[in-house]
């Protein structure tokens, strides 16, 4: 039993007012809650939240948003379309799925996507599945409370050989509500040789604090391709916990993009299962943080258990103001994972002296045949290319946003998909002209 | 058009002692003309342009520059830019993930803001870039590449001198433009250069040879030797100093 902050009012009376339909869901959700309340909210005196303070959750109060109080116009929905592209969407406000907003057009019969509600009534046996599979309350203490506390989500479950053309983007929006809690959870399943690319977004309309536990699940089978991007724009006194899974299958491989522009304070974790022969994971990263106080922590954990698989991580990230990022990034090789390639890079680019960066790279190797190396850098903007640019007659202002943003170029351009790169391109400017 | 005044510099070296390289430079380059420095090593030829173009490294002490009547020193970089001032640099930094053809656009609005004129639209800059780069002799790929990324040395010169075709500056200072340049590319590069030479517009070359001096004749020729001019005049120092050295002039400096 470790010593943790009183646990709050609010979370007590969430998880004792969850009442799922299904009777093993509801099961399941009591026992998750019970541990969890043991458990606790953790505590900087454990080593994976040593930076990264969440006891805040204890102090403010948070309820559950039990019915679709407003409805957001279309018009500020639409703005987050991608463009140039026709898509799949779907929209879900304040954590409810809102049907009218959302866009199936394009979906092949073959597939299944529905809210995780609609996933509960009908695909119960595989949501079961896959909901029981991560769960490690100490570990994971975030991903159990999710599954305690789960209502909805967005659940895709791609069949054999299935290529979706259109991507599907999924769109987490907050607004009007204040002080709203949040746990969706999106699954992702690829049949063998499957492919689907994927664009998870969580963003707000006006000012509005809320707290989210969002954990996504992406499982891809033997030979299956998942790429998925995720932009996170929560609101600037929101706080955005996130938890992504990833088990991959032999010959699969996934791609996760991740950009990180909002919420106050930013937790995400990434789990690479590489569980299965030559399976190969990118996992890529960027962070912009422009306010005081900001905080983001980035965990990328890559476990090999298996050989011949290659992972590649590469996390970059802007600090300006008193902020603070976090990054640790861990790889695990197994002792039959032989052959394995792993490369994991964070690089920071500091323009305020009172921001900070805490990096750690960690390796865990109990193979013997194995490629792995690791690169992490804190630094600023290069005075000789600004000089360059100025006595080329660019301000000293644009020329900072050009080589901040060329800082950023390499990691956005392992983004394949034109548009949705497109998309996170321009809210990474915008987020950067802002900074003044 | 440009004067310079008594200049006097240091800078501060790896130890962080204070170093002074220009001690008194004097200066009157006239609408129109080609200036020369010439000078060995370490004499201070590359400060003093990188001082004119407002490098933050180096510190002025003493002295005054002026641009057509403006108080240059008192200039940003920028500013000085948008001044009328260029300066081809020696050793030109890559700037990965900056895309060459964007970084001159947005040079070139920028000075065009400055000027108080309409940012050039897509489809002319394209025009105007294309017509530029064969100019300097430069495939259109590197237009889509970052800013000198990679590039050969004298890739990179021909860069520099794409830049100044486009920027079309009222005064230039080529910084050793022609070292590490073959034939070729030298001609070019004159080329280019001579193509700008126009009444309004003054040219500073500095250089550690005669060579280029063949292709882009000089009004005047400087010797510049441990941070001082010691000795001025015409095209044909520029053959003396290559038949001599800069031995002779040695003694000359205080």
């Amino acid at each position: 039993m470790m010593n943790q902050a009183a646990l709050p009012a609010w979370l007590t009376t969430y998880v004792a007012t969850q009442q799922a339909t299904e009777a093993w869901l509801r099961e399941l959700q009591q026992t998750l809650a019970q541990d969890f309340l043991q458990r606790g909210i953790p505590s900087r005196r454990e080593e994976e939240w040593k930076y990264t303070d969440m006891s805040f959750l204890a102090k403010e109060c948070f309820t559950k948003s039990s019915t679709l109080r407003s409805v957001v116009s279309p018009a500020i929905v639409a703005g987050h379309r991608l463009k140039n592209i026709e898509s799949i969407f779907i929209v879900l406000v304040n954590g409810h799925f809102v049907e009218s907003l959302s866009d199936m057009r394009l979906l092949p019969d073959s597939v299944t996507l529905c809210s995780m509600k609609q996933a509960l009534q009908h695909h119960a046996e595989l949501v079961k599945a896959h909901l029981t599979r991560n769960l490690n309350l100490q570990k994971h203490p975030f991903a159990s409370l999710n599954a305690a506390m789960l209502a909805e989500g967005v659940f895709l479950h791609v069949p054999k050989k299935t290529v979706i053309a259109a991507p599907i983007h999924i769109l987490y929006l907050h607004g009007e509500e204040n002080n709203i809690v949040t746990c969706p959870r999106n699954m992702i399943i690829a049949d063998e040789h499957a492919q689907v690319t994927l664009l998870e977004e969580h963003s707000a309309y006006g000012a509005v604090t809320y707290f989210t536990n969002v954990v996504t699940d992406i499982h891809a089978e033997a030979g299956a391709k998942v790429h998925y991007h995720k932009i996170q724009n929560d609101a600037a006194k929101a706080t955005h916990i996130a938890q992504i899974f990833v088990n991959q299958q032999q010959d699969s491989l996934v791609e996760t993009h991740s950009l990180a522009l909002g919420s106050k304070l930013g937790r995400e974790d990434v789990f690479v299962n590489i569980k299965a022969r030559g399976a190969h994971s990118n996992i890529n990263g960027f962070y912009c943080l422009t306010q005081d106080d900001q905080h983001i922590d980035n965990h990328v954990h890559v476990d090999h258990a298996a050989s011949h698989g290659t992972s590649n991580m590469v996390y970059k990230g802007v600090l300006d103001k008193k902020s603070r990022a976090v990054f640790n990034g861990k790889i695990y090789v197994h002792k039959g994972a032989q052959k394995t390639q792993s490369y994991q890079a964070n690089h920071n680019l500091l323009l305020s002296t009172q921001a900070e960066v805490d990096t750690k790279p960690e390796f865990e190797i109990y193979a013997d045949d194995v490629k792995c190396a690791h690169g992490d850098t804190v630094g600023q903007l290069d005075m000789d290319s600004l000089f360059y640019l100025r006595s080329r007659g660019i301000e000293k202002q644009a020329a900072m946003k050009l080589l901040t943003y060329a800082f950023a170029a390499d990691v956005m351009n392992k983004m394949t998909h034109t548009q949705i790169k497109q998309r996170m391109t321009i809210l990474l400017n915008e987020k950067l002209a802002h900074d003044d | 058009m440009l004067t310079i005044r008594n200049l006097h510099a240091t800078i501060q070296d790896e130890k962080q002692k204070t170093k002074a390289i220009l001690r008194g430079i004097n200066l009157d380059i006239k609408p129109g003309e080609v200036h020369a420095i010439m000078g060995p090593n370490g004499s201070g030829k590359s400060t003093l342009s990188n001082v004119l173009a407002g490098h933050a490294d180096y510190h002025v002490t003493a002295g005054d520059v002026m641009l057509d009547g403006k108080v240059l020193l008192e200039l940003s970089p920028e500013e000085r830019a948008a001044a009328g001032l260029f300066l081809a640099f020696q050793y030109p930094v890559e700037i990965p993930g900056v895309n060459n053809m964007y970084f001159l656009k947005a040079a070139l609005n920028s000075l065009r803001k400055s000027r108080e004129l309409p940012p050039l639209d897509a489809m002319d800059f394209l025009q105007l870039i294309k017509s530029k780069i064969k100019d300097v002799g430069l495939d259109e790929a590197f237009l889509n590449r970052a800013v000198n990324e990679g590039f050969s040395g004298g890739e990179k010169k021909r860069n520099e001198i794409l830049q100044m075709l486009m920027l079309e500056p009222r005064f230039a200072i080529l910084d050793e433009t022609d070292s590490g340049l073959d034939i070729d590319a030298l001609q070019m590069v004159a080329k280019g250069v001579n193509s700008l030479r126009s009444p309004e517009r003054s040219i500073l070359v500095i250089t550690h040879y005669q060579r280029l001096l063949d292709y882009i004749v000089p009004d005047v020729v400087h010797v510049m030797v441990n941070g001082q001019v010691i000795k001025s005049g015409g095209k044909e120092l520029a053959l003396e100093l290559e038949a001599k050295g800069y031995g002779w002039l040695e003694g000359l400096a205080e």
